[in-house]
C-alpha cells in the first residue's frame, strides 16, 4: 500500500521557483476548462495543482501532462485565485531538468544564479586550454580568418567530444524519466504504437499546431516558430558547414544558398528571441512569470545568435576585435549546446518524449 | 404640494428619532422593528418606492415562497404605524453632530407625482415615451410614467426623470383627474434632528460583463441570476413563463455558472454566500415549469449552510438537475445552432466537458451598495464595517456582509436595537 | 352597541372609473335597502384631502359610529381614510375587485358591487372598534435562559437599552462553549491571525451592568403566565427564586453530536481519534498530544462533516465546522512547525468574507486540503491509517497520521428546559431537527410562543459571529414584545392589533378545540378542559374562532355575527342557470392581495363570486359555511396560503387546519344532503394572481355540473 507523503521542501522550492502562492488553489478547475491542449480524460492542470500543493513530487515527475502544456498563460489569466498554474507547471518542468540531470550537480547549478560565473567560466577555460594546447591562443595577423585562431579540425573534434559527453548523461537521465513515465501512468489500453505516435507528434511540433490554441498570448506562436525553425535551420547549416570545412570551400561565399539560409535562420532566431524577451518584460497582464532559468535560456540563445551575426560582420569588415568576438561566440555556442540536457533547452526532448508517450496512451 | 413641508411638520415631533437609510427589506425591517418598540423612525429610500431587490425576486429559497408575502405584511405594518415616516427619492447629503444628536441634511428629489395619485392608470395611456423597464432589468419596456410593480409602495405612479419630456409634453398632467402630477418641482433640502442612523443600503449585482470569458452581453441567452428572477416572476416580462431572451422559446438545456465573479481575486475575492442557494432554487422552479428540461449546475463548493442542506438534497433527488464540481472557464458559441458551449472540468469524474446550453445563467454575486454613505467606513472588500463606523451610526444587511435575506433581517433587527440604544442617550 | 342604534355613513367614490362602470345611484340605494343610513354621499375623488375632511366633519356632525368607504382596495389610501380611532371604517373594494376585473355597465358587475356594498354595511353595523386590554401587573424585565455567548450578548444589549435582565446559567461559570475555546475564527481583517475568544470581554462587560442579575448553577423550575407577566421560578443551587419578567430569550445553545455514534470513523475504537471539541480542550490546556501515548503529534487529519450532512446522523450542515477545523489546523501549526495537517471535506463552506480566512489558511504549505470521503480508519504501527476515497488527488489515497479529529456538528439543546406550564407543552415547538427556528425567511424571529425568543445555536447551528448577531436581534424582539404588550398591542404578524378574542363562557362545552388548535399556545385549560385565555400570548389570528363549534369566540372587529350578517346581505338570485353564486373566504394576508393584483392587471373573472376576507383561512367557522349554504350559495371556496412542509400560513397551521376540519364540514354537508363539491379549498401564493381567473372558472364549471343549491328557493 502506498501512502501520501507530502514533500514540504519540494512545495517550498516550487513556490519560490515560480513565485506563486500555489497552495491557495481551491480546485475550481477553471485552468483545465480554459486549456485547449488538455485532453478530455484526466485533464490538466487542475490535478497537477493539487499534487503540487500536496508536495506529491513522484507523481509530478512522471506526469507526462506537464509537457503537454505549452505555457500559453490562458490558465494563469483565468485563475480566480491568481496563482498562475501555467507558471507552476513551468516550474515543474524546470524541476525535471534538475532532477533527471546526470551528473546531478550540473542540474542543480544550472538553476542557481550564484553559479553563473562557473557556468560561463567552464567553456572559457576549456576553449582556452584547447587553444593553448593547440598553440593558437593568440590573435592572428592579416585578414580575419577564424580557422587561423581555432583550426576547423580541432574545433569539430573537441566540440563533438564535449557534446557526446554531455549527452551521454542526458540519455541516462531520460531513461529514468521514461521509467517514471511508465510507472506513473496506468496504461489501460494504449491507443497507438510508439513510432507512428512519434511521427504524428513530430508533425505537431514542426507545424507548431499547439501554439495556435493559445488565446491569451497570440505572439507566442510566431516567437516560438521563429526560434524553433531558426534553430533547426542553423543546426542544419552548421552540419553542412562542418562538412564544408572538410570537403568544400569554407567560409562560404555570401551568396551561397546555404549561407543565405544560415543568415535567414539567424534573423528568425533573433526576431523570435526578441519577441519573447519583449513579452516577458512588457506583458502588461504579467500572465507568465519569468525566473532565472527562463532568462538564462532565452538570453544565452539571444546572445548566441546575435554574436553569430556580429562575428560574420566582423569577418567581412576585418574588425580588429573580430577574434575576441569569435571567442565569445564560441563560448556561447559551447554553453548552449553543452548545457542542453540541464537547462530549459532540454524541453524539446522531454516534450517530444512525453507527447509521444501521451499519443501512445491515446491521451492526445 | 411641497414634500419638505410635510416632513418638517412631522420631524418636529420626532425628538431623537432614528434615521434608516435604504428602503430595501433590511431597512424596512430595521425601521419597523424600532418603530414597533415605540421609537420614531424616518425611513428614506433613493428610489421612488420601497422593497429594493427583494421586490424583484420571484421566490425565496429554500421555501420557494414569494418575497411579496413578507413585503405585504411589512407594508401593512408601515401603513398602520404612525411612528414611521417614509421618504422616497431621498438621499442623505450631510451628517453632522454625534451619537444621540445628529443633524442630518436630506435631499428630496422631485418625484412629479404626489400622493393624490390613485393609480387609475389614465396617464400611462397617453404617455408618448417608451423606456427600458429597469425593474425588469431592461428585459421589456414601459412608458416614462409607470407603476413599478403591483406591490409598489407607496402605491403610486413613478416618472422616469431622465426619459420623461416633462413640461414639453404634459400629456399625463392634462389627463390626470386627481391633480397628482406637477412638473414645477425642484429638489428640496430638509434638515432632521436624529438620535441614531442605520445604513441599510443593500447591494448591487456584480457586473458580469467584466468577465470576458463568460460572454455576458455578447450572447443574448446568457443571463444573470437576477434576470432569471425577473423572467420567472409572474409580473415579469413574460408573466412568469421562462423563455430565452433571444427568441422567446422555452429553454431545454440550462447551464448555471456558479461563482461568476465571486471567489475571484480579479473581481470579487469573497464568496457572496447566497448564489449556490439561488441557483438551486432557480433550477427547481425551472424544472417545475419544464419537467423535460436538463439543468447542469457547475460549482466550486456547494455552500448551503445549516438546514439548507435539505434543500440540496431536494436537488440531488431531482433527476433533471445535475450538479457538477468544476467551474466554467469559458463560454463560446456553437456556430450551427447558436447554442452556447460551456467548458469546464467535471472534477469528480476526471473529464473535461463542453456542456451545450440554450440558456446560461450566471450566478453573479453581491457588491455592496455604499455610494450614498457618508461618515462610514468600508473594509478591504468594500463592505461597511461596523467597527469603523462612528458611535450612533450602524450598518445593516448586505452593505455589511453578503448574505441571504433571513441573515440580513436578523442583522437588521439587531441594528434596530443598536439604534435604539443610541437614540435613547 | 345595538345594531339599530348605530349611526352609519356610506361614502361611494365614483372616481378611477367606478362612476363610468357602475350605476352609482342604484348602488347608493342598495346600501340603504334594509338599513337606516345616516348619511350617504358620492364623490369622484373621495381620497382627496379636502373630501376626507368633509367625511371627518360628518363623523362629528352626525355623530357617526361607523363609516363605509366604497372605493378602492383597503390596501391603498389607508392614510387618507383613517379617522378617529373610535370609528369603525369599513372599506368596500369596488375598484380592484369589481370594476377592474369585470365588464363595465353589466348587470352582473352591478349586482356584485351592490352585494359588496350591502356586505360592507352589514359588517359595519355589527363590528365595533376594539379597545386595548392593559393589565395592571405588567413589568419590563427580561429573562435570558443560558449564559453562553448568545445569552450574554442578549443580556448586554437589552441592558444597554435600559432593561433589567436576569440570566440563568446552569453551569457554575457563565460563558458556555465559547469560553472553552483556545482561539476564535477571525471575522474581520486580519484574517491571517486567530482571534482571542471574544466571550471573555463580554463577560467583563456583563459584570459592569448593574441591571443584569447573573444566576449561575441555576435552572428554570417553572415558567407560567404570559408576556408582560411571566412568573418564573428558578432553582438556584438549593433555593427557589421567584421572578416576574415580561419576555424571555432562550439561548441554551447546543451540544456536540454524540461521537460514539460515529463508529465508521473509529471513535472510541482508536484512542487517537478525537472530536473537534476534545481537540479544543486539549489545545486550551496548552499541549496537543496523542491520547494513546502522550507523544507529540506529527500529523493530524481532520474529517469534516463527521456525522453532519449525513442522513444516518445529522442531516443538516452545522455551518461552523469548516471554519473551526481550519482554525484548529492553524493553531496546531502554531504549536509545532513540523506538524502536517490534512483536512478531508465534502465542500469547504466558508461563505462571505470567511473566504479570506480559508485562503489565509491555505497559504500554509503544511495544511493539506482535499474533498473526499473517509472510507476506513485502521491502526498500523502505532499510527492511524486513513483511507480516503474520491479525492481530488486520486480515486483512493492512504494517509498515515498520529491524530484524527472528527469535525462533529451541533445539536440543539432541549427547549423543554424552559419548563413552561403551557397546555401545549414545556418548550418551544421545534421546526426541523428540533431547532426552534422561525419558518419564515422574512421574519426570522417569528416564534410560536409569544414573548419567548430563541437566540443563537439552539435556534440554528452557526458561528460565534452569527450567534452574536442573532442574540442582538432577539433582544430587540424581547424588548419590542414588552413595549407592545404595554400598549395592549399584538406582536407579529398582526403587530399593532389591539383586538383579542372574547369568549362567551356560559356556552363553552370544554371541547378543547381552541386550546388544541391555537398555534401559539395562548390558551391554558383547567383540569376539566375549560379554556383559560392569555390575551398577551394571543396573536389575534382568529383560528380559535374558527375552531369553536359553539361559536362562542369572537373579536370585536371580526366576529361570527359580522361575517354571518355579511353572508346574509348577499342577494341570491333565484334563476341559477344564469347566476350561480360562489362565496369565497379569502385569507387577507396573501390571497386577498393576489385578488387585488389580478384587478390591477385587469384580469377578468366571474362576477358570480363574493369575497369575504378573513384574518386566516383557519378562522373560518363552520357556521358560516352552513349559513352560506342555507342562504342559497351554490358553492364555497376557501382560499388560503400554502400548507405543507414549506407552509406559508402566517399562523403556522391555519391553512392546514382548513383541510383537517374538512371532515367536520363534510358532515355538515351530509346533514344538509349536499354534494361534497359545494366546498372547495384552494391555496394560492401572493404572486399567483395570474391563476385566479382559471381557478374561479374551474370551480364554476364544477358547480354548474352539480347544479343549483337546493336550498336556493327555501
Amino acid at each position: 500500500m502506498s501512502f501520501i507523503e507530502p514533500d514540504i521542501d519540494f512545495i517550498k522550492h516550487l513556490k519560490k521557483d515560480c513565485g506563486s502562492v500555489l497552495t491557495t488553489c481551491m480546485q475550481c478547475g477553471s485552468c483545465t476548462a480554459v486549456c485547449d491542449l488538455s485532453p478530455e480524460n484526466n485533464p490538466f492542470p487542475r490535478k497537477e495543482m493539487i499534487w503540487a500543493s500536496w508536495g506529491l513530487k513522484d507523481k509530478l515527475l512522471g506526469d507526462p501532462d506537464i509537457w503537454l502544456c505549452h505555457q500559453c498563460g490562458d490558465c494563469s489569466a483565468t485563475c480566480p485565485r491568481d496563482i498562475r498554474p501555467g507558471d507552476v507547471i513551468a516550474s515543474l518542468r524546470n524541476y525535471c531538468y534538475q532532477y533527471y540531470a546526470k551528473p546531478h550537480f550540473l542540474g542543480i547549478i544550472m538553476q542557481k544564479p550564484a553559479f553563473l560565473p562557473l557556468i560561463i567560466g567552464f567553456p572559457v577555460v576549456i576553449i582556452s586550454l584547447i587553444l593553448i594546447l593547440a598553440g593558437t591562443f593568440k590573435i592572428p595577423d592579416g585578414p580575419v580568418i577564424y580557422s587561423k585562431f581555432f583550426p576547423h579540425g580541432l574545433l569539430n573534434i573537441s566540440f563533438l567530444l564535449l557534446v557526446l559527453a554531455s549527452f551521454s548523461g542526458f540519455v541516462i537521465g531520460l531513461k529514468q524519466y521514461w521509467k517514471n513515465l511508465k510507472h506513473s501512468t496506468t496504461v489501460v489500453k494504449p491507443n497507438g504504437t510508439l513510432l507512428p505516435g512519434f511521427f504524428s507528434v513530430l508533425s505537431t511540433i514542426l507545424t507548431h499546431k499547439n501554439f495556435r490554441f493559445c488565446t491569451t498570448n497570440r505572439y507566442r506562436y510566431w516567437a516560438h516558430f521563429g526560434v524553433f525553425w531558426g534553430f533547426v535551420m542553423l543546426l542544419a547549416v552548421t552540419f553542412y558547414a562542418i562538412l564544408a570545412t572538410l570537403f568544400f570551400e569554407y567560409p562560404m561565399a555570401f551568396w551561397n544558398p546555404v549561407k543565405i539560409l544560415g543568415n535567414l535562420a539567424g534573423l528568425f532566431l533573433l526576431i523570435g528571441c526578441s519577441i519573447m524577451i519583449w513579452q516577458r518584460i512588457f506583458d502588461s497582464e504579467k500572465r507568465t512569470n519569468s525566473n532565472y532559468s527562463d532568462w538564462f535560456f532565452i538570453i544565452s540563445l539571444f546572445l548566441l545568435t546575435a554574436s553569430g551575426l556580429i562575428i560574420e560582420i566582423a569577418r567581412l569588415q576585418n574588425w580588429s576585435y573580430a577574434y575576441h568576438l569569435y571567442f565569445i561566440h564560441l563560448v556561447l555556442v559551447w554553453m548552449v549546446i553543452m548545457y542542453i540536457p540541464y537547462t530549459k533547452f532540454a524541453h524539446f526532448v522531454y516534450r517530444t518524449i512525453a507527447m509521444t508517450y501521451s499519443k501512445y496512451l491515446g491521451r492526445i | 404640494m411641497n414634500r419638505g413641508n410635510s416632513v418638517k411638520e412631522k420631524s418636529e415631533g420626532l425628538g431623537k428619532g432614528i434615521l434608516v437609510v435604504g428602503g430595501g427589506i433590511s431597512g424596512i425591517t430595521t425601521a419597523l422593528e424600532a418603530a414597533e418598540v415605540g421609537y420614531r423612525v424616518v425611513l428614506i429610500e433613493q428610489q421612488a418606492y420601497l422593497g429594493g431587490k427583494v421586490s424583484m425576486m420571484n421566490q425565496y429559497f429554500p421555501k420557494l415562497c414569494p418575497p411579496w408575502c413578507g413585503l405585504e405584511i411589512n407594508f401593512r405594518r408601515i401603513r398602520q404605524n404612525p411612528r414611521i415616516q417614509v421618504l422616497t427619492s431621498a438621499i442623505v447629503k450631510k451628517i453632522s453632530g454625534s451619537e444621540g444628536n445628529f443633524d442630518v441634511i436630506l435631499e428630496l428629489k422631485p418625484e412629479y407625482v404626489n400622493n393624490q395619485c390613485t393609480t387609475c392608470g389614465d396617464c400611462v395611456e397617453v404617455c408618448p415615451v417608451e423606456r427600458e423597464n429597469d425593474f425588469n432589468l431592461g428585459l421589456d419596456k414601459s412608458r416614462a410614467i409607470f407603476l413599478p410593480h403591483e406591490m409598489a409602495f407607496p402605491h403610486k405612479y413613478v416618472i422616469d426623470e431622465k426619459k420623461c419630456l416633462k413640461e414639453e409634453c404634459r400629456k399625463c398632467q392634462e389627463v390626470c383627474k386627481y391633480d397628482a402630477i406637477n412638473f414645477e418641482q425642484f429638489p428640496e433640502i430638509i434638515e432632521l434632528k436624529i438620535g441614531s442612523i442605520v445604513f441599510a443600503t443593500g447591494w448591487e449585482l456584480f457586473d458580469v460583463s467584466q468577465i470576458p470569458e463568460l460572454k455576458f452581453g455578447v450572447f443574448p441567452d446568457i443571463i444573470t441570476n437576477l434576470m432569471m428572477e425577473r423572467i420567472a416572476s409572474p409580473n415579469g416580462p413574460n408573466k412568469g413563463k421562462i423563455v430565452k431572451p433571444s427568441n422567446g422559446e422555452a429553454p431545454k438545456n440550462i447551464v448555471f455558472v456558479q461563482c461568476a465573479g465571486s471567489r475571484d481575486e480579479s473581481y470579487l475575492p469573497y464568496c457572496s454566500g447566497v448564489c449556490c442557494s439561488v441557483s438551486l432554487k432557480q433550477a427547481l422552479y425551472l424544472t417545475e415549469q419544464y419537467p423535460e428540461a436538463n439543468v447542469k449546475i457547475f460549482y466550486i463548493d456547494l455552500r448551503l449552510m445549516g438546514r439548507h442542506e435539505d434543500f440540496l438534497n431536494r436537488i440531488l433527488d431531482n433527476p433533471r438537475i445535475e450538479l457538477i464540481k468544476g467551474k466554467v472557464g469559458k463560454i463560446s458559441e456553437e456556430k450551427e445552432t447558436g447554442n452556447m458551449i460551456c467548458e469546464a472540468e467535471d472534477i469528480l469524474s476526471g473529464i473535461k466537458i463542453s456542456a451545450v446550453a440554450d440558456l446560461v445563467v450566471l450566478a453573479a454575486g453581491m457588491v455592496p451598495n455604499i455610494s450614498s454613505l457618508e461618515k462610514t467606513s468600508t473594509d478591504e472588500s468594500g463592505f461597511v464595517s461596523d467597527e469603523k463606523l462612528e458611535p450612533g451610526i450602524y450598518a445593516a444587511g448586505c452593505n455589511k456582509n453578503p448574505q441571504e435575506v433571513s441573515a440580513s433581517l436578523k442583522d437588521a433587527t439587531g441594528a434596530a436595537l443598536k439604534a435604539i440604544q443610541s437614540a435613547k442617550q | 352597541m345595538n345594531k339599530e342604534a348605530k349611526k352609519i355613513g356610506v361614502y361611494v367614490c365614483s372616481g378611477c372609473g367606478i362612476g363610468q362602470n357602475l350605476d352609482i345611484d342604484a348602488l347608493q340605494s342598495a346600501a340603504s335597502e334594509n338599513n337606516d343610513i345616516s348619511i350617504s354621499r358620492v364623490h369622484s375623488f373621495l381620497c382627496q384631502k379636502k373630501y376626507c375632511e368633509i367625511i371627518h366633519n360628518d363623523i362629528i356632525d352626525k355623530e357617526l359610529h361607523s363609516i363605509v368607504i366604497a372605493a378602492c382596495s383597503p390596501r391603498v389610501k389607508t392614510k387618507e381614510f383613517s379617522f378617529d380611532p373610535s370609528i369603525v371604517v369599513e372599506r368596500v373594494n369596488l375598484r380592484e375587485q369589481v370594476i377592474w376585473c369585470n365588464p363595465p355597465n353589466d348587470e352582473d358587475t352591478q349586482m356584485l358591487a351592490e352585494d359588496y356594498l350591502r356586505m360592507g354595511v352589514a359588517k359595519a353595523l355589527i363590528i365595533e372598534q376594539p379597545e386595548p386590554f392593559i393589565s395592571s401587573t405588567l413589568n419590563s424585565d427580561i429573562l435570558v435562559v443560558g449564559g453562553g455567548i448568545s445569552g450574554i450578548t442578549s443580556a448586554i444589549e437589552s441592558a444597554k437599552a435600559g432593561y433589567r435582565v436576569v440570566i440563568v446559567e446552569k453551569e457554575a461559570q457563565a460563558g458556555g462553549w465559547s469560553s472553552r475555546l483556545l482561539k476564535q475564527v477571525p471575522y474581520s481583517d486580519p484574517f491571517g491571525t486567530l482571534q482571542d475568544p471574544i466571550i471573555h470581554e463580554k463577560i467583563k462587560e456583563l459584570q459592569s451592568f448593574k441591571n443584569i442579575t447573573l444566576l449561575t448553577s441555576s435552572e428554570i423550575k417553572e415558567i407560567s403566565g404570559q408576556p408582560g407577566e411571566f412568573s418564573v421560578s428558578i432553582l438556584n443551587k438549593n433555593t427557589i427564586m421567584e421572578y416576574m419578567v415580561a419576555s424571555i430569550i432562550l439561548a441554551t445553545g447546543w451540544e456536540p453530536y454524540n461521537a460514539t455514534n460515529l463508529k465508521e470513523f473509529g471513535y472510541s475504537m482508536h484512542a487517537d481519534v478525537v472530536t473537534n471539541v476534545e481537540l479544543e480542550e486539549m489545545a486550551k490546556s496548552g499541549k496537543i498530544v496523542r491520547p494513546s501515548n502522550g507523544q507529540d503529534v506529527q500529523s493530524v487529519l481532520f474529517i469534516q462533516c463527521a456525522g453532519s450532512r449525513d442522513k444516518k446522523h445529522l442531516p443538516y450542515c452545522s455551518a461552523f465546522c469548516c471554519a473551526t477545523s481550519l482554525k484548529q489546523a492553524k493553531y496546531i501549526r502554531n504549536f509545532s512547525t513540523e506538524t502536517k495537517v490534512f483536512v478531508v471535506y465534502k465542500d469547504i463552506r466558508m461563505p462571505g468574507k470567511l473566504e479570506y480566512f480559508y485562503k489565509e489558511i491555505q497559504k500554509d504549505e503544511q495544511i493539506f486540503l482535499t474533498k473526499g470521503t473517509v472510507s476506513e480508519i485502521t491502526e498500523e504501527n502505532n499510527q492511524l491509517l486513513v483511507t480516503v476515497k474520491d479525492t481530488l488527488i486520486d480515486e483512493v489515497i492512504n494517509i498515515k497520521v498520529d491524530l484524527v479529529v472528527l469535525a462533529t456538528g451541533m445539536t440543539p439543546r432541549n427547549s423543554e428546559d424552559l419548563n413552561l406550564t403551557y397546555r401545549q407543552g414545556k418548550g418551544l415547538p421545534g421546526l426541523k431537527y428540533n431547532f426552534p427556528d422561525s419558518h419564515f425567511i422574512c421574519f426570522p424571529y417569528e416564534t410560536r410562543r409569544t414573548g419567548i425568543y430563541a437566540a443563537g445555536a439552539i435556534r440554528a447551528p452557526g458561528t460565534i459571529s452569527a450567534c452574536i448577531e442573532d442574540a442582538t436581534g432577539a433582544a430587540l424582539k424581547a424588548i419590542q414584545c414588552i413595549e407592545s404588550t404595554k400598549r395592549g398591542e399584538s406582536v407579529h404578524p398582526r403587530s399593532g392589533d389591539i383586538s383579542s378574542p372574547e369568549l362567551y363562557m356560559q356556552r363553552c362545552t370544554d371541547c378543547k378545540r381552541c386550546t388544541e388548535e391555537c398555534p401559539f399556545g395562548a390558551y391554558d385549560e383547567t383540569e376539566k378542559g375549560t379554556p383559560l385565555p392569555n390575551p398577551y400570548r394571543c396573536r389575534s389570528c382568529g383560528i380559535c374562532m374558527g375552531s369553536c363549534p359553539e361559536r362562542i369566540i369572537s373579536f370585536k372587529d371580526f366576529s361570527i355575527n359580522a361575517v354571518s350578517s355579511m353572508i346574509k346581505a348577499v342577494h341570491i338570485p333565484d334563476e341559477f342557470e344564469e347566476k350561480p353564486r360562489i362565496l369565497a373566504f379569502v385569507c387577507e394576508n396573501d390571497a386577498y392581495p393576489a385578488f387585488d393584483m389580478a384587478g390591477i392587471n385587469h384580469l377578468q373573472y366571474s362576477a358570480y363570486i363574493r369575497i369575504i376576507p378573513v384574518r386566516c383561512i383557519g378562522s373560518v367557522n363552520k357556521v358560516w359555511i352552513s349559513d352560506a349554504l342555507s342562504q342559497g350559495f351554490d358553492g364555497i371556496l376557501q382560499i388560503g396560503c400554502k400548507p405543507g412542509d414549506d407552509y406559508q400560513c402566517h399562523y403556522i397551521h391555519g391553512s392546514e387546519l382548513t383541510e383537517t376540519r374538512g371532515e367536520n364540514i363534510q358532515e355538515t354537508l351530509q346533514t344538509m344532503m349536499l354534494e361534497p363539491e359545494r366546498i372547495r379549498t384552494e391555496f394560492i401564493e401572493i404572486n399567483e394572481f395570474n391563476r385566479i381567473p382559471e381557478m374561479i372558472e374551474d370551480y364554476l364549471e364544477t358547480i354548474e355540473e352539480i347544479g343549483p343549491n337546493p336550498f336556493k328557493d327555501m
